[in-house]
């Protein structure tokens, strides 16, 4: 790993992820991409003192072990960035809330914010949301698709709308440009 | 020739077959050249990365492979493991003739139906240390090697070593000759 990794975590986002892995890919998924981070300690750790933090660095060794080993992964890194979702915020939130509180908990140099909404004027119901994710620490390594940001922006959406709408998006960079982690992502809201 | 002169690739390799063949004993073989006397079945997915050199071509490969578990109850999620995979080493034991008749039945077809690239698989007939114990002669192995259209078959032992090396890098071997790299294998 190469750069400046300051900043800090806070532990729900680490027992999310940690619990997310565990979903995915098991037990021994969880335990091969703390191997790979040289952080092993943390494997059998399920809830973690959620009034404290990790390290940045610390964390950031746990996605690029992720990153590491699932690579190829599309599909995969969408669905862990589903059930990251799920387990940071279980009682389901609103959208902005929940975007708002993420920067909060990993404070480090990336930032995502609402760039505008857009509604039905005769329904009033949402029909997009652009958003600016600008550095993002999930997918910083060239090569590395956004799927894993994605999955969990798909899904924090689509718990705070009705279960009859389903969520698409458009705007991902080719993961090899070295800028990729920096984008404007449309997410597109549609009747099912 | 440095480390930033030479080629970079990264390869996904899916290590298939029912439980207890010796998925993990022959990873651990060819990493770590230890093996381990106890077993413990692979909850879920045990993915492991380890570089290599081939100066031949210039070329340094991480090699990432999946183990996966053999158990029925991960049929499911097993499918979205397969994604994004280059070559697959597909294992029976030549001691149980049923994980022997699951490799075309299971795991082939399972393989089949949920890759969307080509790739490239070796067929493994793992345990020969028990030679008193086979019930899988290495003609049957060859035969179904031939019939899967499998790139090799070779028989290893993961207990001593015998043929790991050789399975390994004669998939890498046919991995790379797809991207027009050609080494040797001694």
């Amino acid at each position: 790993m190469i750069g400046d990794y300051k900043g800090e975590v806070n532990n729900k986002v680490l027992t999310a992820l940690m619990q997310a892995y565990l979903d995915v890919l098991d037990y021994d998924g969880l335990k091969s991409i703390l191997r790979e981070a040289e952080l092993l300690e943390l494997k059998d750790i399920r809830d973690f003192n959620s009034n404290k933090s990790i390290d940045f660095f610390s964390f950031k060794k746990i996605i690029s072990a992720q990153n590491c080993l699932l690579f190829g992964c599309y599909n995969l890194l969408f669905e862990i960035g589903k059930k990251f979702s799920f387990y940071l915020f279980p009682y389901g939130k609103n959208f902005e809330e929940i975007i708002i509180e993420l920067n909060y908990l990993i404070k480090t140099n990336w930032n995502i914010e609402i760039l505008d909404k857009s509604q039905n004027y005769m329904t009033n119901e949402l029909e997009t949301i652009t958003l600016e994710i600008q550095n993002c620490i999930f997918c910083s390594e060239v090569g590395v698709p956004c799927n894993f940001i994605v999955g969990f922006l798909v899904h924090s959406l689509e718990k705070s709308l009705p279960s009859n709408r389903e969520i698409t998006f458009s705007g991902l960079k080719d993961p090899h440009d070295p800028s990729h982690n920096s984008f404007i992502l449309k997410l597109i809201s549609k009747k099912k | 020739m440095t480390d930033a002169q030479m080629k970079q690739w990264t390869f996904k390799i899916l290590v298939l077959g029912d439980m207890a063949v010796g998925k993990t004993s022959l990873i651990n073989q060819y990493i770590e050249h230890t093996f381990l006397e106890d077993y413990r079945p692979t909850l879920g997915v045990n993915i492991i990365s380890k570089d290599i050199e081939i100066e031949q071509i210039g070329s340094l490969i991480r090699l990432i492979f999946w183990d996966i578990a053999g158990q029925d109850k991960y049929e499911n999620c097993r499918k979205a493991y397969y994604e994004g995979c280059s070559g697959v080493l597909l294992v029976y034991d030549i001691t149980r003739h049923d994980t022997f008749i699951n490799v075309e039945s299971k795991w082939m077809k399972d393989l089949l139906n949920n890759i969307r690239r080509k790739c490239d698989f070796l067929l493994i007939g793992n345990k020969v240390d028990l030679k008193n114990n086979r019930v899988v002669t290495y003609e049957e192995g060859k035969s179904l090697a031939e019939k899967i259209s499998a790139i090799d078959f070779i028989e290893t032992s993961a207990l001593n070593g015998q043929n790991v090396e050789k399975a390994f890098l004669r998939l890498i071997h046919r991995i790379l000759k797809q991207f027009g790299e050609n080494f040797e294998i001694d």
